[in-house]
């Protein structure tokens, strides 16, 4: 690159500095995500306040209608039963997978990632086959004589909320079996030396330990959940809308571009206020599988 | 005691058993789905009164099934190309660069990874229909490498912080020009990430419905796009036999990782 030859030994340190700034490097991938990602992003959330017309009419049309409130309502619902069942399921797991013996443990582990790679849609199909009214969870309990007739499991809530249980499990289990893995047995014998009985240990040791990867975990999860939209529109009702599913039918079906922006501004704002206050307590975590 | 697996006495079976039955949850799904695609049962019976290969006859029959596939296939190496080389480009800037705003610019990049993808995929379609590229080739290309993106470039700069820049800086002493030492000593090193990049960044696209579902149009769609419109029409078999083709691809690029992993940890 320099014209002039400089001889090596009197310049020895600086070599590092080839690279003066390394900006350059950065400059083809932050063109692409500021032409296609940034400004789309920008210019949608300008038409919730320009479109039909200038002002806050769409906002107050969305927050001020019963049918609206009662979408974000579900939203938040599905997503906090999700994340409390996710994170209630999968502590046991993590805390197994960070003890168990290796070769047990590998096949938990390959349950795991295979669930977790395995296309989205194929999983979601698998739930949509078995839930259905003449599905093998009702024909099972059926003949087991728990229930006389079959029980409405799909095209409601409550088959949004079995489904995304099952895809953000592995999103919960894999990241806190690191935390636990990460604090010293020492400290749980030095609690049953003391004479904590299991259950004292557990409440007043390990849960304590745990706690920070248990909250950032969940948090993860309700945000992950919030924004969700394949799941939610396979497995949910036209009666019980989710949030993201409302964007695309805003969009989609009914051409208002205004209140589709207004409702992605306001899904966009909880969630990135969600990451911050991760991001502030928890510092940058690592996202699940990697 | 909590920690040590033999020290957990007489809690040990059941939170073994409870481990067991989760994995369980997570497992029986998938076996379902390939139980069904092989099941003769139009209704999707289960257990299926008889055995069948017809489904899958009938999606390598349909060349809608077989030309949405190769398309994803097209895309995703694409993708993954681009989001390989950007991203090697990109982490090269964030670990060595010493520029203000470096920092906020890694938290730029990672955006579309929390960006609920929804609010992206309508902001683009909107964005794509004033430029034409709805129902284009490099209108997908484009949509999933935004999002393959921050998977590579997490991917990468880990690796990438893991190099020691001075074996680099030895071999431009030892008479390599500073791109030679870069391919030749440095890419070397970094491949368990680049190869991490590259999975992801295919996986990513692959398996990406909502983007795609935006971006199709009635002569151009992705494989999940083909899947997600039959699947709202019925539940027919076919989808079984199409998804178990797509969980034995997830267990042939299980075992690449794993036997790259194994061949990596020298």
């Amino acid at each position: 690159m320099p014209a002039v030859a400089v001889p090596v030994s009197s310049r020895p340190a600086p070599l590092g500095a080839a690279e003066p700034s390394g900006f350059a490097y950065v400059v083809p991938a932050l063109l692409l995500v500021i032409v296609f990602f940034v400004f789309p992003v920008a210019a949608l959330l300008l038409r919730s306040v320009t479109e039909p017309a200038p002002g806050l009419g769409n906002y107050a049309e969305l927050f001020g209608s019963t049918t609206y409130l009662r979408i974000f309502l579900n939203t938040f619902l599905v997503s906090g039963l999700v994340t409390l069942i996710s994170v209630t399921a999968g502590f046991p797991v993590a805390w197994m997978l960070a003890i168990m013996p290796r070769r047990l443990g590998r096949i938990v582990f390959a349950i795991l990632i295979l669930s977790m790679w395995t296309n989205l849609l194929a999983r979601t199909y698998a739930w949509m086959v078995l839930l259905q009214r003449t599905g093998v969870i009702n024909k099972t309990l059926m003949a087991m004589g728990v229930i006389d007739k079959p029980l409405e499991l799909v095209n409601n809530l409550t088959g949004v909320t079995i489904g995304m249980t099952y895809i953000m499990l592995p999103f919960v289990i894999l990241p806190l079996t690191g935390v636990i893995r990460a604090i010293d047995p020492a400290i749980l014998q030095a609690a049953a030396l003391c004479g904590a009985t299991r259950a004292q240990a557990l409440r007043r040791v390990l849960l304590p330990l745990a706690l920070p990867g248990i909250l950032s975990g969940a948090l993860m999860v309700f945000v992950m959940s919030l924004g969700y939209f394949v799941t939610p529109a396979l497995l949910g009702g036209t009666a019980n809308m989710m949030l993201a599913e409302l964007i695309a039918q805003f969009v989609q079906s009914l051409v208002n571009w205004g209140m589709g922006a207004a409702a992605a501004f306001a899904l966009l704002v909880v969630t990135l206020g969600l990451y911050a206050l991760q991001l502030r307590f928890f510092g940058p975590g690592r996202a699940g599988g990697l | 005691m909590l920690l040590n697996f033999d020290g957990l006495g007489a809690w040990k079976w059941p939170l073994v058993i409870f481990t067991a039955l989760v994995s369980l949850f997570l497992l029986l799904p998938i076996l379902f789905i390939v139980a069904l695609s092989f099941g003769s049962s139009q209704w999707l019976i289960f257990p299926p009164p008889g055995w069948t290969t017809k489904w899958y006859v009938e999606l390598f029959a349909d060349p809608r099934w077989i030309e949405a596939a190769w398309t994803s296939l097209r895309i995703g190496l694409v993708v993954t190309v681009l989001s390989v080389l950007l991203g090697l480009l990109a982490s090269f800037g964030l670990v060595r660069g010493r520029f203000r705003g470096a920092e906020t610019l890694r938290a730029l990049f990672l955006t579309p990874m929390i960006l609920p993808v929804v609010v992206f995929a309508v902001a683009l379609y909107a964005f794509a229909l004033r430029l034409g590229l709805n129902g284009t080739f490099a209108g997908f290309v484009l949509a999933h490498t935004i999002v393959a993106l921050p998977f590579s470039i997490i991917a990468i700069s880990g690796a990438l912080q893991g190099f020691d820049q001075a074996i680099e800086d030895a071999a431009v002493l030892c008479g390599a020009t500073p791109l030679e030492a870069k391919l030749r000593v440095t890419l070397p090193a970094i491949s368990h990430g680049l190869f991490a990049a590259a999975i992801f960044s295919f996986l990513m696209s692959w398996d990406e419905v909502v983007l795609a579902i935006f971006m199709s149009s009635p002569t151009l769609q992705t494989l999940p796009v083909k899947i997600w419109t039959t699947l709202r029409q019925d539940l027919t078999p076919v989808i079984a036999a199409a998804s178990t083709l797509l969980v034995a691809l997830t267990l042939i690029l299980m075992l690449l990782a794993a036997l790259f992993r194994k061949g990596d940890a020298r």
